[in-house]
């Protein structure tokens, strides 16, 4: 079953190995081209001694957009794979009527679907494992720089989580084509629902994965330039501090834990805008954050890599009963 | 437990299958004994799929109880190398060669006979290394056959494998078929709508209508317990006990008698198309 599996299986693989080695052989291209830049621009500021922004921004602003293109690929890979190895894997098999031929050797139909889905699941594996790992490698001294490998973009397109996403989403692909039993319609649904959960996983799960840690930040002028926005009113947004994902924070609070005085707020607002956040930091301002430290990634990584491939274990479990029990 | 010899190869009790509101298969009782060639007439929409697709276990009856060798069909892998199926329009991997095909019988099956498919294949002319969506709708048949024969199954069903061939290459599918089953010792089952076809393979018969049975039998038993008979109505009302009317035409009545009808009528054997018109016939006009 094995062979047979692998044999239906293998154009789409070498297409998909194909794609893989391209992408393999820009990555470490890039990834040479980005040590040599950060060779030539921030290890020499750093060994000047200088205060190194500038060099930042000009090393950051030289890589950002391959690296945007490279990571839309890998956080579209998972996808690709359910489309066109999920959806198709077992209704390419009913929109031909070969389900009645291959269903009639002496092998059950649980063994049949069982088969296909690891040989397509491990093909998956490989071919995601790979692009996502040279991907990590050829950014890690951008991702050094930019320090937040908590973000949406860099923690889903970066070390082992992408193959959970992909097994995921060829699992569903699969399941859902298992169930509509028509390619087309079935590559449709995977895709919303593969979308949906990308993004509800990320913005409701992930930040709960583990409990967050709670503590009172105090808004020094750096951070308050950091922000991506400050109200009207003293609420704030995108809180960024270096070391932790913040998860949540609160409006700024002035030393007594009470919310800053509107007016003294309204005045450094008002003072214009160079000065308002050395004005701001003047208030001896805090804000309550939780956030998860930057030390638990890796604990995240592994966490969100069994969610998916637990989910894809439930769908194939669901699958295998339902070809099983209840025949079509 | 009796031996495998005596079990039925098919034995429904009221089997029905549902679709939705649709009935295609409504309480059928069928008992066939084994090492026949059992034929499954009947028109368009009658069942015949619906029936063979149940005994291979590709579908599950709504209500009823159906045995196929002695266990639920498709029950599991070593019930599944019993039973050999070629699925209507006879399906195959189009992407995949005819060596590829017989592959995937060998890997697929413990008792893959790779000598048999072999010289079938070689018999029949058609080339290994041929894709097999690039085969004619008879070198298609073949491999499908050859494919579900070289399993060695007890039991080889058939759903209109021939329907789609044209003259020539449905008479050597079907030669192949037979030889198929004499050199197997299997049982056969073959649904087709051509009577003639039937008629040349089979010596069990089973006929089905709107998503019934209509007769089931062994068809030298049923030829010679039918006749032909010419006789005036008033007297076809006043038949011997054992008789039964099928079916009133032209030419006089098919009529089901134990015993041959009285001397003073007009009767004669029937042939096996007239005996299954008649009761198709009588199916129609009965709905």
């Amino acid at each position: 079953m094995i062979w047979m599996s692998w044999r239906q299986f293998r154009a789409q693989a070498l297409t998909g190995a194909a794609a893989v080695t391209v992408l393999a052989v820009y990555l470490v291209f890039l990834g040479v081209r980005i040590r040599h830049g950060y060779h030539d621009t921030l290890e020499l500021c750093h060994r000047q001694g200088a205060d190194c922004a500038s060099a930042t921004t000009e090393f950051q602003s030289r890589y950002e957009s391959q690296l945007y293109f490279m990571d839309a690929i890998v956080l579209l890979t998972p996808a690709l794979i359910g489309l066109f190895w999920g959806a198709p894997l077992v209704t390419r098999e009913f929109e031909a009527g070969t389900h009645r031929l291959v269903w009639n050797q002496s092998v059950t139909r649980g063994r049949w679907l069982a088969t296909k889905l690891l040989v397509a699941a491990a093909a998956s594996s490989a071919l995601t494992g790979a692009a996502s790992l040279l991907l990590t490698w050829a950014a890690s001294p951008f991702d050094l720089v930019s320090g937040n490998r908590f973000s949406t973009l860099l923690f889903g397109t970066r070390n082992i989580v992408p193959i959970a996403y992909a097994i995921f989403a060829l699992v569903l692909g699969a399941v859902t084509g298992l169930l509509i039993r028509r390619a087309v319609p079935a590559m449709a649904l995977t895709l919303l629902a593969f979308v949906i959960i990308q993004v509800l996983v990320p913005n409701v799960v992930r930040p709960h994965l583990m409990t967050p840690v709670s503590a009172a930040q105090p808004m020094t002028a750096q951070l308050i330039r950091n922000l991506s926005f400050l109200g009207q009113h003293p609420t704030i947004s995108g809180l960024r501090i270096p070391g932790a994902w913040v998860t949540s924070s609160s409006e700024l609070l002035a030393s007594s834990g009470k919310p800053v005085d509107q007016a003294k707020y309204d005045a450094c607002i008002g003072a214009g805008f160079d000065t308002v956040a050395d004005c701001l930091a003047g208030l001896d301002l805090h804000v309550d954050i939780t956030y998860q430290p930057v030390g638990r990634y890796w604990s995240f990584q592994w966490l969100e890599s069994a969610l998916f491939v637990g989910l894809a274990a439930l769908l194939a479990a669901f699958g295998l009963r339902r070809i099983r029990g209840r025949l079509p | 437990m009796p031996p495998d010899d005596f079990l039925p190869i098919l034995r429904a009790e009221s089997l029905t299958k549902r679709y939705g509101k649709r009935t295609a298969l409504t309480d059928c009782d069928l008992d066939i004994p084994r090492g026949r060639l059992v034929g499954l007439v009947g028109p368009n929409g009658a069942g015949k799929s619906t029936l063979l697709q149940l005994c291979c276990g590709l579908i599950a009856p709504t209500s009823g109880t159906l045995n196929v060798l002695g266990a639920r069909p498709a029950a599991n892998a070593a019930h599944l190398a019993k039973v050999g199926f070629v699925a209507q329009d006879t399906p195959v991997y189009s992407s995949l060669s005819v060596a590829d095909h017989l592959r995937m019988g060998a890997q697929l099956n413990p008792g893959w006979d790779t000598a048999l498919a072999n010289r079938r294949i070689a018999q029949v002319g058609l080339s290994l290394r041929q894709k097999a969506g690039r085969l004619s709708g008879g070198q298609r048949a073949q491999l499908a056959l050859t494919v579900a024969a070289a399993k060695r199954p007890d039991l080889l069903i058939f759903d209109e494998p021939a329907a789609a061939l044209d003259p020539l290459a449905r008479s050597g599918f079907l030669q192949n078929l037979i030889e198929f089953v004499a050199e197997l010792g299997a049982s056969a089952v073959l649904s087709s709508h051509l009577l003639g076809d039937i008629e040349r393979v089979c010596d069990y018969l089973i006929v089905l209508c709107g998503s019934r049975v209509r007769l089931a039998g062994d068809v030298r038993q049923l030829l010679a317990t039918h006749y032909r008979v010419v006789a005036p109505p008033a007297e076809l009302d006043r038949l011997p006990g054992e008789t039964e009317v099928i079916w009133t035409d032209r030419p006089g009545s098919v009529v089901r008698a134990a015993t041959p009808p009285p001397a003073q009528w007009t009767a004669r054997p029937v042939e096996l198309e007239e005996l299954v018109l008649s009761y198709l016939n009588r199916a129609e006009a009965g709905r």
